[in-house]
């Protein structure tokens, strides 16, 4: 998806933002510095950033604003964070949030 | 459309039908509603489906007193790290 460089409302962007690389469960991609990691990854085209703890059904950005805590993910020395909340650094190491195993149930995860 | 398999809340997965159920075995207010099927009780502690519950327990049975059993407000109304209460970076 292409980031809105020329907005209809707030005009052309104003600042230039600085490219970085940042690797997401594994893979290489870069992004622009300071912007939310959802953006980022919306930007390359990944939209599933988390799989429900429980069913593993895949999730993504949903309210956007910090509230519904559906897009939290794992950045490597930050622990769970919200991915629309959080600014993009360089070197970031991003992983999705993954399904998780449940003694109570039996689940285990291969 | 078919509203059964609609989920109402995100983090818990719960679906209307999982709702009708609780409500037809006899849970009849949004708390006892929680209790039953744990919507309301995920990772966002509320914030997207709460009123959409007590909307809906609403719409069931518009006699009941709307302050009958109300869900509760955890604080702190937003959620913080140990690390960042402890600086005071909140």
């Amino acid at each position: 998806m292409d980031r809105i460089e020329n907005h209809p409302i707030l005009g052309p962007r104003k600042t230039k933002r600085e490219p970085v690389d940042f690797t997401f469960n594994g893979e290489q991609w870069a992004g622009l510095k300071g912007e939310p990691i959802a953006a980022a990854l919306l930007a390359v085209g990944i939209r599933t950033l988390r799989r429900h703890e429980e069913s593993g059904s895949p999730r993504g950005l949903y309210c956007a604003i910090g509230h519904c805590m559906e897009c939290r993910l794992n950045v490597q020395g930050k622990g769970t964070v919200r991915a629309c909340l959080t600014p993009l650094e360089a070197g970031m190491c991003i992983s999705e949030g993954e399904r998780l195993p449940n003694e109570i149930t039996g689940r285990r995860l291969p | 459309m078919n509203t059964s398999n609609l989920i109402v809340c995100r983090c818990e997965e719960v679906t209307m039908e999982q709702l009708e159920e609780a409500y037809q075995s006899g849970c009849c207010t949004a708390r006892q509603i929680k209790m039953k099927t744990r919507a309301t009780m995920g990772a966002c502690q509320g914030r997207v489906c709460r009123q959409m519950l007590d909307a809906w327990v609403h719409l069931k049975n518009p006699q009941l007193p709307r302050d009958a059993e109300q869900l509760s407000y955890r604080p702190p109304i937003r959620p913080v790290t140990f690390g960042q209460l402890a600086k005071g970076e909140v």
